[in-house]
């Protein structure tokens, strides 16, 4: 055969009906559908209060906020034998004034 | 079986791929892709391989073995590496390669009329015998041989999208190119008569 004739040859395949049939490409559907993975859930944007669930959320943190009250009183106002005691685990305590050398309600008093 | 997806990775895809980000939206599960990509790309293989096969149910299998494939790789399917449509002309064309080679030691002659064709006038039944020839023609060429000259002949696409789809360069697929017609040009020497081109 020469190039003419197998450029008609060519031709004729070309041209030749060639579509799949509805139902062909509804069965390759179904089946993409039951292989496809599972939906990729998207991640979840921070919301506000993300850093209150972390802690624990409300009970852990109403405990957080009474032991800060208390351990501030105590460093105000320590309660008796306080000094003591840790004077005998520690060998030695210090008195710092928070206001330094001067006594401001003596100040106020002129 | 050939590794499709370790071969060349084809014509860069960029930007200009729908079908590539429709196969990662598949992949992620959206609910429409499967479809759509059916849609797109079904049609296309089926094309590809019935030219190649001249066979329907041959073509449908095909085409069956092409999307299972391709579904099973999307997962791993990346933005610009290389674009569906190169990966699918591939994979189709080996596996009609790979049917076309069970083809061989049957003699042209010894074919029998194409499968279930259409009812019809003569010149149907003339133009389904002219596609299964040149189908027959096509398994007795070396595998890559067929595979350019159908790409180039049957599909039409242009050497440097040939090159990308078999991993070779465009000056080796006009070689091939050029090698396989003239054997297909000698393997239907003495049949023109017979497949009614001297009647046109």
């Amino acid at each position: 055969m020469d190039e003419a004739g197998l450029d008609a040859l060519f031709a004729s395949a070309r041209g030749a009906a060639a579509k799949p049939s509805d139902d062909f490409l509804a069965r390759r559907v179904a089946t993409a559908e039951a292989m496809q993975p599972a939906p990729v859930a998207a991640p979840v944007a921070p919301r506000r209060g993300g850093w209150m669930r972390l802690l624990g959320g409300w009970p852990a943190l109403s405990g957080m906020a009474a032991a800060t009250v208390a351990g501030f009183w105590i460093g105000v106002a320590p309660p008796a034998g306080l000094t003591t005691l840790a004077a005998e685990w520690t060998g030695q305590t210090v008195d710092v004034g928070l206001y330094g050398e001067d006594d401001l309600l003596a100040i106020l008093e002129g | 079986m050939r590794d499709e997806q370790a071969e060349g990775s084809g014509v860069a895809a960029g930007s200009d791929d729908p079908e590539g980000r429709l196969l990662i939206a598949y992949a992620a599960g959206d609910p429409v892709a499967a479809r759509q990509l059916v849609a797109a790309l079904g049609p296309r293989a089926f094309g590809q391989a019935l030219r190649m096969l001249s066979d329907r149910a041959e073509a449908e299998d095909v085409v069956q073995e092409a999307l299972v494939r391709l579904w099973r790789i999307a997962p791993e399917w990346r933005s610009g590496e290389a674009r569906v449509s190169t990966w699918l002309y591939r994979v189709t064309a080996n596996l009609c390669t790979d049917r076309l080679r069970r083809r061989r030691g049957v003699a042209l002659d010894a074919v029998d009329e194409p499968p279930d064709p259409t009812p019809g006038p003569a010149a149907v039944m003339q133009e389904a015998s002219r596609t299964r020839a040149l189908s027959d023609a096509l398994a007795q060429l070396p595998e890559r041989q067929a595979q350019a000259v159908t790409l180039r002949h049957l599909e039409g696409l242009s050497n440097p999208e040939i090159g990308a789809v078999m991993g070779i360069s465009a000056e080796a697929v006009e070689s091939l190119t050029a090698r396989g017609k003239r054997a297909l040009a000698a393997i239907l020497a003495g049949r023109r008569a017979e497949l009614g081109y001297d009647d046109d």
